[in-house]
């Protein structure tokens, strides 16, 4: 666990009820100082409410936050500097660009020569210079973003919090402005928390993500840790795609699948566990490999899809499927009998008592 | 609850919610509908009735004056004196009107205010009451021998002229008011009120930069469908307003004590006017500037906490005026059973006993008001399928349809004697003249809910229907009418209660064979018979709150069996 003076912003024991169901269930997890940390979870596992909490718009039931160790539960949310990009934007309609953007400097009483010039600046930041005197209806989706983000920029808050920023964008602006986001986040410094549902984008955009599920945090981590280590079954399905087998290890490095030991170097203690593999890790080739250190599984290929960049194979073996991406497939796709081969150190373990991590950070 | 306000939304005028999408003609369309025999001939029938119904009475009562007669009126000082009042009533009327409703209507949409959904239940009371039966309430609470202003505190008040009609009409009225701004503020995303606090704002700065900024066109609106209420306000006028001159009500006695048609046409004529340009202000200007749908509703979060100031001064003033509106209940009720108010407060059965002489007129009530109630339904649901259909002339349908909405009740009274009185179409004397103009005048109330039920069905559900090979009526058969059942009974309903309690209307038509209730409750109270008046009132009272529960449980029950909500 982190000193306490190196956290920016520090859940401790966080429990949130909303109705009869514990929304967020003792939460703990530090968020250092310029880090972009993700809340990732699928819809209804309490991240926007640990968001929320961190913006005051729900008080905790139980537990505490602190920002720069100052606990912050009791702070109403007009007085934590802790600036939102909503999901919707919540962009005021009857305002124009330079008033939304100034509102929150229009509540703090600054100045007004000041608050133009920053004004001025966020919007330029953003990308919006001659925008000023636009009304939000006025302006395409991406541009709505940009204004909330500078909105939330404008009063250079302690913590920027993001809350799904990206999800009313079509696919190919959606990867765009997570590109900006992100490099402005990394300009500024700023200490970001960020919620989202989309794997993708935590693994793309984050220093740190906190897998949440049920009201927990089940996993915290990098996003390579979290893709090649998931703390269980839970997080590797979520994250990414994984082919799934139940294996017995026989010895440290080895373990037995159906009929066929495998090195894995993952593997550490005998007994029970579960292998997680992921698609692009398996190679597969329509002749047996001659390497005898890493034994080949027999298959044959049941469906195909091309994919572009890749195919993505469902391969049958004795008594189970995988699914296996073949990257830069060419124009020829195997098809019949193939020969897949794992990958010892790209392979995961997982034993069948593992349980759920309380959340301690890991980083 | 639920339904029944929408229906009630701003009785007889335009509810905000209504705006026409863009007409964008496709011509094939057009063509495949015209072609279409069964369309175009409800088409034509649609357009006859409200041309006939609608346009006809009110073309009768402008051309009956001459224009001689219309330059004079700056001549007479008494309808100069009833313009004035009429305007000074409407602007003090409806700004506390509209006041009491945007506080109401702020006070139940917060989450944290106490008693919240008792109030919102009872500020709709007003609504269901017989248009003259506030001001009759309160004169038996604050009148002469008034309950609370003689017998507890022992005054000698004078509840009659202009300072009682505004106290009667500004409880009569703020409940159109906060159903309208209800719907503003619900409609404005409770994220905005995050976004704002969020930034800095204190529960004070969030409710002055964005609620209420963002509701300032839907209060606005509000106001103006308050107006023309207060405009056309003749039950609580020719009750309360005493020797005070108004429009609403000059018009009746010119036709009452004068027989002077002439006259009354003139002074509706006059009437007209303000509430029609009132009217098309609500509908073409302001209605196109409501921002609350813009974003749409976001995620479902509640509104953050209200400043305790703001919090506890509503509540103490929405507990004032649910106090206010209880009397209204409470002083017809204890008026029926009193033996003779504000003398002898023994309980007495004997007003029921004479109430019970008139209960022929409340027969007549209940079957004129269901013929309105099914007119109503039928040319409502009609009319809002076929302005539905991209057919040329449907806008010339659909103001038709609402037009009525801006016609005060005496308008429409006069109206149908002028044009109704003598063949070929002679209606004067028969139950139907009271139906078709009653029908009618509520006629934008049932067609604006049959458009919202109409809004509701997805476009391509019809298209497939038309896909499989379905005719247009035959679209009309299997798709809508299953659907329109609901607001077919909603239109009904409102029409129903409406005509039983309606008295601007009732008075220019009634004809001895046809005497209703409420024209014999007024006489009484015209005669003092305070006693009787109260207990037929509250038979019809008796009468409208079942047939509100019977429409809730029928909708209940076809709620449950289509699942389209």
């Amino acid at each position: 666990m982190m000193g306490m003076t190196e956290a920016h912003v520090r859940f401790l024991n966080v429990t949130k009820r909303l109705g009869t169901t514990l929304a967020v269930d003792r939460v703990s997890l530090d968020v250092p100082e310029g880090n972009f940390t993700t809340l990732l979870g699928p819809s209804g596992c309490g991240k926007t409410t640990t968001l929320r909490m961190v913006a005051g718009f729900y008080h905790p039931d139980a537990g505490e936050i602190y920002v720069r160790d100052v606990p912050v539960t009791d702070i109403p949310a007009h007085r934590r500097n802790t600036a939102m990009v909503f999901q919707e934007y919540a962009l005021f309609p009857h305002m124009t660009v330079a008033e939304n953007v100034g509102y929150g400097l229009r509540m703090r009483r600054v100045e007004s020569t000041q608050a133009r010039r920053r004004i001025g600046g966020v919007l330029e930041l953003v990308g919006l210079v001659g925008q000023e005197s636009k009304f939000p209806h006025q302006l395409s989706g991406g541009q709505q973003q940009r204004v909330a983000l500078a909105r939330a920029l404008v009063v250079e808050p302690e913590v920027l919090l993001l809350d799904e920023p990206l999800s009313n964008l079509d696919a190919k602006l959606r990867v765009r402005v997570r590109t900006e986001i992100r490099s402005l986040q990394q300009a500024l410094g700023k200490t970001t928390i960020y919620v989202t549902h989309d794997q993708e984008e935590a693994l793309s955009i984050s220093d740190r993500i906190a897998v949440m599920n049920q009201g927990r945090v089940v996993q915290v981590g990098t996003p390579q840790e979290i893709y090649y280590r998931p703390a269980d079954r839970f997080v590797a399905d979520f994250v990414g795609l994984a082919n799934f087998a139940p294996v017995q290890v026989v010895a440290p490095g080895r373990v037995r699948l159906d009929e066929v030991v495998l090195p894995v170097e993952s593997a550490v203690k005998p007994g029970p566990a579960l292998l997680v593999v992921r698609p692009e890790t398996v190679s597969l080739a329509a002749a047996a490999p001659t390497a005898s250190d890493r034994p080949a599984l027999r298959g044959r290929v049941k469906t195909v899809a091309f994919l572009g960049g890749l195919a993505r194979y469902w391969v049958e073996t004795v008594g189970r499927e995988w699914i296996v991406d073949h990257a830069a497939p060419g124009e020829q796709l195997l098809s019949g009998e193939v020969y897949l081969t794992l990958a010892p150190e790209r392979m995961h373990v997982l034993y069948e008592n593992e349980v759920t991590h309380d959340g301690e950070g890991q980083a | 609850m639920g339904w029944h306000w929408r229906a009630f939304d701003a009785p007889g005028h335009p509810g905000l919610a209504v705006s026409e999408p863009v007409a964008v003609i496709r011509w094939g369309e057009v063509r495949r509908h015209a072609g279409d025999p069964g369309v175009a001939l409800a088409f034509a029938g649609a357009a006859v009735m409200l041309g006939l119904f609608v346009l006809y009475p009110a073309f009768r009562v402008l051309v009956y004056p001459t224009l001689q007669d219309y330059l004079e009126i700056p001549r007479s000082l008494r309808w100069m004196q009833a313009a004035r009042n009429s305007m000074v009533m409407m602007v003090i009327s409806t700004l506390t009107a509209t006041l009491s409703g945007l506080i109401f209507a702020f006070a139940v949409t917060r989450p944290d205010v106490p008693g919240r959904r008792f109030f919102r239940n009872i500020a709709v009371l007003p609504i269901f009451a017989p248009p003259f039966m506030v001001a009759f309430a309160y004169i038996l609470m604050f009148g002469r021998q008034g309950l609370i202003t003689k017998t507890v505190l022992g005054l000698d008040a004078n509840i009659f002229g202009w300072h009682g009609l505004w106290l009667v009409q500004t409880v009569a009225f703020f409940p159109l008011a906060m159903i309208i701004i209800i719907g503003v503020l619900e409609g404005i995303n409770p994220s905005m009120e995050h976004a704002a606090r969020n930034l800095g704002a204190d529960e004070w700065a969030v409710v002055r930069t964005v609620s209420l900024a963002l509701a300032r066109p839907g209060i606005a609106g509000a106001a103006l469908v308050v107006a023309i209420s207060v405009l056309a306000d003749f039950g609580n006028a020719v009750v309360i307003a005493g020797g005070f001159p108004l429009l609403a009500t000059e018009a009746w006695f010119r036709m009452e004590g004068l027989a002077d048609l002439k006259g009354a046409a003139l002074v509706v004529a006059m009437l007209i006017v303000p509430t029609v340009c009132l009217f098309l202000l609500e509908r073409y200007w302001v209605s196109r500037r409501v921002y609350t749908t813009v974003t749409g509703r976001g995620s479902r979060v509640e509104r953050p906490p209200t400043h305790p100031v703001l919090k506890w001064s509503t509540f103490l003033f929405c507990g004032l005026m649910s106090v206010m509106i209880g009397l209204v209940y409470f002083g017809v009720v204890a008026g029926s059973l009193t033996a003779v108010w504000g003398r002898d407060w023994t309980v007495s059965l004997a007003h029921w006993r004479l109430a019970m002489d008139r209960i022929p007129t409340l027969w007549a009530s209940v079957k004129i008001g269901a013929m309105a109630g099914v007119i109503t339904g039928v040319v409502g649901v009609a009319v809002a399928f076929l302005t539905s259909r991209r057919l040329p002339l449907r806008h010339v349908l659909d103001f038709l349809a609402v037009l009525p909405g801006a016609l005060p009740g005496v308008f429409i009274g006069v109206g149908f004697v002028l044009a109704f009185n003598r063949p070929p179409i002679e209606l004067v004397g028969t139950p139907w003249i009271l139906a078709l103009a009653l029908a009618f005048w509520h006629l934008p109330m049932g067609y604006q809910a049959a458009v919202a039920t109409l809004k509701q069905v997805e476009r391509s559900i019809e298209e497939a229907a038309t896909n499989l090979g379905a005719s247009g009526l035959r679209v009309l058969w299997d798709i809508y009418v299953p659907l329109l059942r609901r607001a077919f009974l909603g239109a009904f309903t409102v029409s129903f209660i409406r005509s039983v309690t309606n008295v601007s209307i009732v008075v220019f038509l009634v004809t001895p064979g046809n005497i209703v209730a409420t024209f014999a409750i007024l006489n009484m109270i015209g005669n003092g018979i305070w006693g009787g008046a109260a207990a037929l009132t509250t038979m019809l009272l008796l009468i409208t709150f079942a047939s509100v529960g019977m429409a809730q449980a029928v909708v209940g029950r076809t709620m449950r069996s289509t699942p389209m909500g």
